[in-house]
């Protein structure tokens, strides 16, 4: 909301400077989103009359005029506009005069020729952007007069207005506000009388009386409508409402002035000159102010005469019943219309106003007569009219008037700080609140956010200034939560991949069913019937919440690819969301891995790329507790899609998958090189803590034995790991794949076989063995394989 | 014989010193050390030596041979340690060191986690709730009205089965009163969303992270130590905090938190986060839920703050749209390595 500093002083006196005003309004919880100068506040700016020019004598785009401004001889100005022609008026800064810019004008010769001042365009003036030209003034200005006396300075506030404060939506609101922020004094209420003549109006019926528990009308008869005087138009223009005419500019000003919303209607258009206020018939058409035609419902409340809706009621009036300049006789309604009928209309409707947007937030049944009065005092000032003796009223004001109680106790149980309780007494009563007997206090009126004790300790809060009280950590701490397990596990899992070369990727839940379909391998292109779809989504492409990481994985995947990124590592751990009686969120961790296996160097200029078992190995590099891998058939349910589908288990149960994408998608994302991904549920995943018992250090030292195993290609390294290990031999400590290779021109190797070379650890933890306890150990272990696989082995 | 000695112990050092290879060392050991070389044959010659000499002759013998045989290690030595020199002479020093691969983490985890561990020293335990709520976590118990703008189909994501996104991460709070009796404190961080339209400056779905302390005797002053606390902590010592009186449906009062920091870029107040002492009314919603009176506004009070984790980052490292957050471009990512 838009405030004027000069009007505000009619009603109270302001700190000296707009800082300290902006401070103080800042820290008493009123926002100050931005200050606007208006007008012209600029000693020796002028209006003056060009009188002649001529071209300057050394310079083409310079003319020099002859000026009158007031002085006893006309002025020199060097001027370099076009804009203008002799005998217009115009604005003239004289030597002494400092424009905005901290531009200081004095006597000074252009290119030879001395020039006495200078013209100026708005923008010089700091009147606006405007466009570079001189400003031309109306021919009726007087010449010589102050350009302040035609440009009256101002300075306008743009307020935040808290919805709990409806009582500081207008001017004599804020003012009253401020007097009791600074303990000044505040006008009194600009309305005439403090309780105008009422009487129940025989052609004024409400039909919803719990929409709008009261209405008034004022007629006035005889009234010429026309232009606003400009002191009127200035002001309301001044907080940007536009100037309509001298009847409904008094209706805006009324309501800024005293935060009541008013409305003027021609008299003569209200049939019978009846207001019904109804709600609205289902379907029913109203054509409002803003020329747009509304379909109502019985929801929404309108202001009717005997026929057809005029207004719909606290939001906008009609195109029919508008005041124009053929209007003699209006009528001017002040309500209360309740604030959630109101709000639901507008917002139906998407038609705000200023109205409604004080009615939705509430307003002081106190000050709804005293507007009608105030608005038909100025009206009868400004456009001559009579006024009906009585304002016609029906329904009744509700009494807000209500006792809340304080106990000075709990006003520093919650502040934390003892303050007097005069102290206190004397805040609460600058806010207009009474003391009452029993130590509670009496709510003024337009207050309608004060209903509990923790609302006036809120008062004595702001009033005191949080700033005047001392802060202090205190509080024993918290038992550590499962939450903040999982979040030290996660930051660990992250911190391994990033020492793993992969960044970590942060994407949306919510995604496009379209996103990368036909890319997913299928358990990521999840069944409608596990997807949760929004109601409202903004955009079809954030409609659904997502099932898996993978989409959001490809997404940034594609983007670093166009990017030109040839290696790429990114990973994300974050919620996805499964459909289901209740909804399940659940936290997954997905990674993409495609480019280099390691960084390339002028070491290594050409690093082969990363495969399945570069990913297969970070995911091992995790260090998750009992996580292991199971082929799966290329064509496994929830594999389809991926080259080479490997699951993921953590402690037996199901858990991913990790896999290649399929050569098509790949290319269908214009990657150079293979792309394994995999995803994670990291529900079960742990990471171990210390063990609980070590292994003793070996004292011993051990003898390692290679073997080469002839296999056929169909035997996986797995089942020979698990043969070797079946073996129970004692004193194996360790086995590992240290070669694998076959030859497809079967040449070193039959076709169809593969040859897999480990190495063997044999190790005693009493002694050291000897050569023969070693061969024999060895010679052991390949008569149990080769009985137990049918291999052979290469010597 | 001694002036023989003398005289072959010279020698040979002076060969070993004009010795210029591995093989010319050897040469200088077979003259004077070998089978037949000139001192093993003096050795020979001791049996000749007459008793009173022996003792002396010998001392002074052994005396050489060690002479000679150290001279010829250290010789070899630095012949050795002159070839290694030379195997490297002239490598390029500054040339670049062999990559290792290191990723990043994404910077509003790196902001979480310093939030999350300045909050820890103060003993904040974490807590967690759902991103799909249902109105009552998310509106009704936060003391929000029924026809409050916020619950608008414009404003808000709802499922079809009337459940939604979270719009703040007050839920959390709720959350953890209605399974928890006092004290509470507890930090929640999370993922919020509202239907904005996504540009520059905002996103539909972005990181907060909320606060909640309750305890008998919780005051407005603990609330504004605790945050003055966790700022200066974030953003530097000389970070000033200015409490702005401010209205939210489940703090009364409320405050909107405004950070002036040079770690913030200077001297302007920026409007960062919100906070203020827990609503009586969110109590009595509680209790109701809980079926107890474990939240007595009469007994225990509290406070809460919640912040946009996105915003904060943006302003710490200049970062001129909010999107580049979830866009995951590495020529970003990378910059926080």
């Amino acid at each position: 909301m838009k405030v004027s500093l000069t009007w505000l002083r009619e009603f109270v006196e302001l700190p000296p400077t707009t800082q300290e005003l902006v401070n103080l309004l800042t820290l008493a919880g009123v926002e100050v989103e931005e200050v606007i100068q208006r007008g012209v506040d600029i000693p020796h700016v002028v209006v003056a009359q060009v009188l002649e020019s001529t071209q300057h004598p050394n310079a083409d785009r310079l003319s020099v005029c002859k000026v009158e401004c007031g002085q006893p001889q006309p002025a020199q100005i060097v001027c370099g506009a076009k804009n203008y022609k002799v005998g217009d008026k115009v604005a003239l800064a004289l030597p002494g005069a400092v424009l905005p810019g901290d531009f200081k004008i004095k006597v000074g010769k252009l290119r030879g020729v001395e020039s006495e001042g200078m013209m100026c365009s708005a923008k010089e003036l700091g009147l606006g952007e405007g466009h570079e030209g001189l400003l031309i003034l109306p021919p009726d200005a007087p010449i010589g007069a102050p350009l302040s006396s035609l440009f009256p300075a101002d300075t306008i506030l743009d307020l935040e207005i808290t919805p709990n404060r409806p009582d500081l939506l207008s001017h004599y609101g804020i003012a009253r506000e401020i007097a009791a922020l600074r303990g000044v004094a505040l006008a009194p209420s600009p309305a005439r009388h403090a309780s105008p003549t009422v009487a129940t109006g025989a052609r004024v019926t409400i039909h919803a009386a719990g929409l709008c528990p009261f209405y008034s009308a004022r007629r006035i008869r005889g009234v010429t409508v026309g232009p606003s005087p400009d002191w009127l138009r200035n002001r309301i223009e001044s907080i940007g409402i536009r100037s309509i005419n001298n009847i409904v500019d008094v209706t805006n000003l009324v309501m800024m002035e005293m935060g009541q919303p008013l409305h003027a209607f021609d008299e003569a258009r209200l049939d019978e000159g009846e207001i019904h206020v109804r709600q609205a018939q289902a379907g029913e058409s109203f054509q409002a102010l803003d020329g747009k035609t509304y379909t109502l419902t019985p929801d929404d409340l309108v202001i009717a005469d005997a026929r057809a809706a005029s207004a719909i009621a606290g939001v906008m009036g009609g195109e029919h019943s508008g005041v124009t300049s053929a209007t003699r006789d209006i009528l001017v309604e002040s309500a209360l219309f309740n604030s959630q009928s109101v709000r639901r209309t507008s917002r139906r409707l998407g038609l705000a106003s200023d109205s409604s947007y004080r009615f939705e937030r509430g307003i002081d049944p106190a000050g709804v007569l005293a507007a009608s009065d105030r608005a038909t005092g100025l009206i009868i000032e400004l456009a001559g009219g009579i006024a009906e003796p009585e304002i016609e009223t029906a329904g009744s004001l509700p009494d807000t008037s209500r006792k809340v109680p304080l106990r000075s106790s709990r006003v520093s149980a919650i502040l934390g700080v003892e303050i007097p309780e005069p102290r206190i007494d004397s805040i609460l009563t600058r806010f207009g609140l009474a003391t009452q007997p029993d130590k509670s206090w009496l709510i003024p009126s337009f207050r309608l956010d004060l209903t509990r004790e923790a609302d006036l300790i809120e008062e004595i809060a702001r009033a005191y200034g949080i700033e005047n009280i001392p802060g202090s950590v205190r509080g024993s701490p918290a038992p550590s939560s499962p939450a903040d397990s999982m979040h030290d596990m996660h930051m660990e899992i992250r911190r391994r991949l990033a020492g793993q070369g992969f960044f970590e990727a942060r994407t949306f839940s919510l995604i496009s069913p379209l996103q990368t379909r036909g890319i997913l391998p299928d358990r990521y292109d999840p069944k409608d019937e596990m997807v949760i779809h929004l109601r409202n989504p903004l955009v079809s492409d954030q409609s659904q919440l997502r099932a898996t990481l993978i989409p959001g994985l490809l997404a940034a995947l594609d983007r670093n690819l166009r990017a030109d990124a040839r290696s790429i590592r990114l990973f994300e751990i974050g919620r996805i969301y499964l459909a289901g009686r209740e909804p399940e969120e659940r936290v997954h961790l997905a990674a993409i891995l495609t480019g280099d296996a390691i960084a390339a160097s002028w070491v290594n200029t050409a690093p082969r790329h990363a495969d399945l078992f570069d990913m297969k190995g970070v995911i091992q590099g995790l260090g998750i507790e009992s996580l292991d891998f199971v082929p799966l058939p290329p064509d496994a349910t929830g594999a389809k899609g991926l080259l080479s589908p490997v699951g993921i288990t953590i402690a037996g149960q199901d858990a991913g998958v990790l896999g290649l994408l399929r050569p098509a998608a790949v290319r269908a994302l214009d990657c150079p090189t293979p792309v394994a991904i995999f995803e994670i549920d990291l529900s079960a995943a742990r990471l171990p803590g210390a063990p609980s018992r070590i292994a003793p250090i070996a004292r011993f030292p051990a003898v390692t034995r290679d073997i080469a195993i002839i296999a056929p290609q169909s035997l996986a390294h797995a089942e020979i790991e698990r043969a070797v290990r079946a073996a129970n031999e004692p004193l194996l400590t360790g086995i590992q794949l240290f070669d694998q290779f076959s030859d497809p021109t079967g040449n070193r190797l039959p076709a169809g076989q593969k040859s897999l070379a480990y190495s063997l650890t044999y190790r005693s933890a009493e002694r050291t063995l000897t050569a023969d306890e070693v061969n024999a150990a060895h010679a052991r272990l390949k008569e149990r394989l080769k009985a137990s696989l049918s291999v052979s082995f290469r010597e | 014989m001694d002036e023989t000695l003398d005289q072959l112990r010279a020698a040979a050092l002076a060969e070993l010193d004009a010795a210029d290879g591995e093989q010319a060392v050897e040469a200088v050991r077979v003259k004077y050390l070998g089978r037949a070389g000139s001192i093993s044959a003096l050795s020979e010659g001791m049996k000749s030596l007459g008793k009173e000499d022996k003792p002396r002759i010998g001392k002074l013998l052994n005396e050489v041979r060690a002479q000679v045989t150290a001279a010829i290690d250290a010789r070899k030595a630095a012949l050795q340690e002159a070839r290694d020199s030379a195997a490297v002479a002239g490598l390029d020093t500054t040339l670049p060191g062999v990559p290792v691969l290191r990723g990043a983490l994404h910077p509003m985890t790196l902001l979480l986690d310093r939030a999350v561990a300045i909050f820890r020293r103060m003993g904040f335990a974490l807590a967690d709730g759902p991103d799909i709520e249902d109105e009552w976590h998310c509106f009704d118990a936060l003391n929000t009205p029924a026809d409050h703008p916020a619950r608008n189909e414009q404003d808000t994501f709802y499922l079809p089965d009337g459940r939604l996104l979270r719009t703040q991460t007050s839920t959390i709070q709720v959350r953890t009163m209605a399974a928890q009796r006092p004290p509470v404190r507890i930090i929640g961080p999370g993922a919020a969303y509202r239907r904005d339209e996504i540009d520059a400056t905002h996103l539909s779905q972005f990181t907060q992270m909320e606060g909640l302390y309750v305890d008998e005797g919780v005051t407005l002053a603990d609330l504004k130590g605790t945050v003055e606390f966790f700022f200066r902590e974030l953003l530097g010592p000389n970070a000033e905090v200015r409490f702005r009186p401010h209205f939210f449906p489940f703090t009364e009062p409320s405050f909107e938190i405004d950070i002036k920091a040079p770690a913030l870029g200077g001297d302007r107040w920026l409007e960062l986060a919100g906070c203020g002492m827990v609503d009586p009314a969110v109590f009595e919603s509680i209790n109701q839920r809980r079926g107890d009176n474990a939240y007595d506004p009469e007994t225990v009070s509290g406070w809460a703050f919640g912040f946009g984790l996105e915003r904060l980052a943006m302003i710490i490292s200049s970062v001129p749209d909010i999107r580049y957050f979830i866009e995951n471009d590495l020529r970003f990512l990378e910059q926080f390595r």
